[in-house]
């Protein structure tokens, strides 16, 4: 619904042409009403259904969520390092924070195989399949 | 006599040497894929898109088809063993292959599932290279007001045959085609939706959010859960079927091709939908249907050949007039594009060798796929000791790689991250991805064929009903719509139902 609102006051900024010359604001225009729309529908059905959702599931729901933001977090770091420090080392860094604070490991085998996986996905991607990939000080 | 010509000369291209290696290296990979639940034909596809760059175009789309078709082999495996599905498609498998597999029959049935891949795959390829140039002939006469009328009718279907009901499914095409918005507008070359972020120029890329919201969508749900996995050995002598299984699986080997090849030219998810309809079928048919559930090699042999029929039938649309019906064929198409080839209703007369080698390239990979699926079913399943804490952190690592290896952009990466969280919130609102991609992808060209229409007939909407063709494809759409409307606003009993009762 926010989508659609967002699309509807962008779009309306957008050149709509005429029926014989239809400009490039038509198009989303459109979309954003009818999802807008379809938006306003799925709340309007979701209150009369969805009522049942006890507060011993919503812990459960926000203990689950845990692992996969962790997850999330950490993903977004490699992006975001992955082209100031280069593939090898930002890939190593990243295995081996998820082996150790997601996958629960011990410090010296998270360490062990994030750097064999770090290098050997480097290896196969690199070598293997020819992938360009961000250089690391040590020149790969 | 045509198209034995054209299928010959197929054949010289596909029996190459670097050919047949390239068809053999995307089964093995397609294999895999389908064994490791997590990663599916769409990951797998777009992880080997940068392998292609030094080979011709015969080669790559050879090596990326072979994955596809490929996947759907190796789904079966954990479904029949593990009652995992590797495969979304390979879902309804799991009721009577895996109680097959407790009562000591798992061997059969994984045979039984190989062997009707294999005759259903072939007759689906048989059924690909004669209705493929029909259809692309057939397309030539169409100009913008039968592609958006096709167009049309697509996503309509989409909406219909979606895994969530009409209304849930159409917010998802309306999300897809309003992010395929954003960027250049193909006709006047106005920024859209950029916000002066250079990146958004080019649009949002179609490889980043379907690996987000399909790979990193899936780990993020499947790593809530433990996954402690129980793996059945099988022997050798345990793979042959009795004659009396053997003789049961006919009827449905037959009936799953014809099933799976028609729903695989429907848009969508048409390799689950094939399955189950054919599961429903052979239970409506069966004498004994309470027995469904409790073992029945039919329970096997049907789905399993529907949704490897599928494979064929989702190809026609792609192939015939360049409209992918699914995500996996989308990146196939995305590949042809970066070695400059565009499928559309000219592909097939304009490369004959890439359509035809890819089509005897099919034959051979559905043999390479029974001799890996049967003698060779328990190295594929020794992948499954890999733990899940270990693999995850490398499927990311794929996606990741990916993704980068495509654009060499971090952009690229961000919008695959939060894609994949997109994926991820929608797999828990029970929200079907499939027509959120499809439409991200053919979004545009339905927007281009819309205001081509308009601007042909100085602003008059009869070119929409003016000839035959749209008149009929605007009739069916409004059908199709109508009867949507009347079942959601009236809830009956509906075959999505009855197929969930299956």
């Amino acid at each position: 619904m926010l989508t659609g609102f967002y699309g509807i006051i962008y779009s309306r900024g957008l050149p709509m042409g005429r029926w014989n010359e239809p400009g490039p604001g038509v198009f989303p225009f459109g979309l954003a009403i009818l999802l807008a729309f379809s938006g306003i529908m799925i709340i309007a059905r979701g209150e009369k259904t969805k009522e049942e959702k006890q507060e011993g599931k919503r812990q459960e729901l926000l203990h689950k969520l845990v692992t996969p933001l962790l997850i999330v977090l950490l993903t977004l770091g490699f992006i975001l390092i992955l082209e100031r420090i280069g593939y090898v080392a930002s890939v190593v860094v990243y295995l081996f924070i998820l082996f150790l604070g997601v996958c629960r490991y011990k410090f010296l085998l998270a360490a062990g195989m994030a750097g064999v996986f770090g290098l050997g996905s480097w290896y196969f991607f690199v070598k293997v399949l020819g992938v360009q990939l961000p250089l690391s000080l040590w020149g790969i | 006599m045509d198209i034995l010509g054209n299928l010959l000369a197929g054949f010289q291209t596909a029996l190459t040497l670097h050919n047949i290696y390239l068809c053999f290296v995307g089964c093995l990979f397609g294999t895999m894929v389908g064994v490791l639940p997590g990663i599916g034909p769409l990951a797998g596809i777009s992880l080997l898109i940068p392998a292609t760059y030094g080979l011709d175009a015969t080669g790559a789309i050879i090596m990326l088809a072979g994955i596809y078709y490929g996947a759907m082999y190796g789904g079966s495996t954990t479904s029949i063993l593990m009652n995992i599905p590797g495969e979304s498609a390979s879902v309804i498998t799991c009721v009577d292959g895996y109680q097959m597999t407790q009562k000591g029959r798992g061997g059969a049935a994984l045979f039984i599932s190989a062997w009707g891949s294999f005759i259903g795959g072939n007759l689906s390829i048989l059924g690909l290279m004669i209705l493929a140039p029909l259809l692309a002939n057939f397309a030539t006469r169409f100009g913008p007001p039968e592609i958006f009328a096709v167009l049309v009718l697509a996503f309509i279907l989409l909406g219909s045959l979606g895994s969530g009901s009409f209304f849930k499914t159409m917010p998802m095409i309306l999300l897809g085609m309003f992010l395929g918005t954003i960027g250049m507008d193909p006709l006047t070359g106005s920024f859209r939706f950029t916000h002066e972020v250079k990146d958004l120029y080019d649009g949002i890329g179609f490889v980043p959010v379907a690996m987000g919201a399909f790979g990193v969508g899936e780990i993020l749900t499947a790593v809530e859960e433990s996954l402690v996995r129980i793996i059945h050995k099988v022997k050798m002598r345990e793979l042959l079927p009795t004659h009396k299984e053997l003789r049961a699986s006919w009827g449905p080997i037959f009936r799953g091709s014809g099933l799976g090849f028609m729903i695989g030219i429907l848009p969508g998810s048409a390799h689950v939908l094939s399955s189950f309809v054919s599961y429903a079928v052979e239970k409506k048919l069966a004498k004994h249907p309470e027995e469904f559930g409790t073992g029945r090699i039919e329970g096997v042999a049907g789905p399993e050949t529907a949704n490897n029929a599928a494979t064929g039938g989702a190809m026609i649309p792609f192939l015939g007039i360049g409209i992918p019906t699914g995500p996996a064929t989308a990146v196939m198409m995305i590949a042809l594009m970066i070695h400059g080839i565009r499928p559309g209703p000219l592909f097939i007369s304009e490369q004959p060798q890439i359509f035809w080698g890819l089509i005897a390239s099919m034959y051979i990979g559905n043999v390479i796929l029974l001799i890996l699926n049967l003698p060779l079913v328990g190295i594929f399943v020794n992948l499954l000791r890999v733990p899940f804490r270990i693999l995850f952190p490398l499927v990311l690592i794929i996606c990741l790689v990916g993704t980068y290896s495509v654009s060499s952009s971090t952009f690229d990466l961000l919008v695959l991250l939060g894609s994949g969280v997109l994926g991820y919130i929608f797999r828990k609102l029970r929200y079907d991805l499939a027509p959120f991609i499809l439409a991200l992808i053919i979004g545009p060209l339905l927007e281009v064929s819309l205001r081509q229409s308009l601007m042909r007939s100085a602003g008059s909407l009869s070119i929409f009903w003016n000839n035959p063709i749209t008149l009929t494809l605007f009739g069916v759409s409004s059908l199709l719509f109508g009867w949507n409307l009347v079942n959601t606003l009236r809830p009956k009993r509906t075959w999505k139902k009855a197929l969930e009762e299956g």
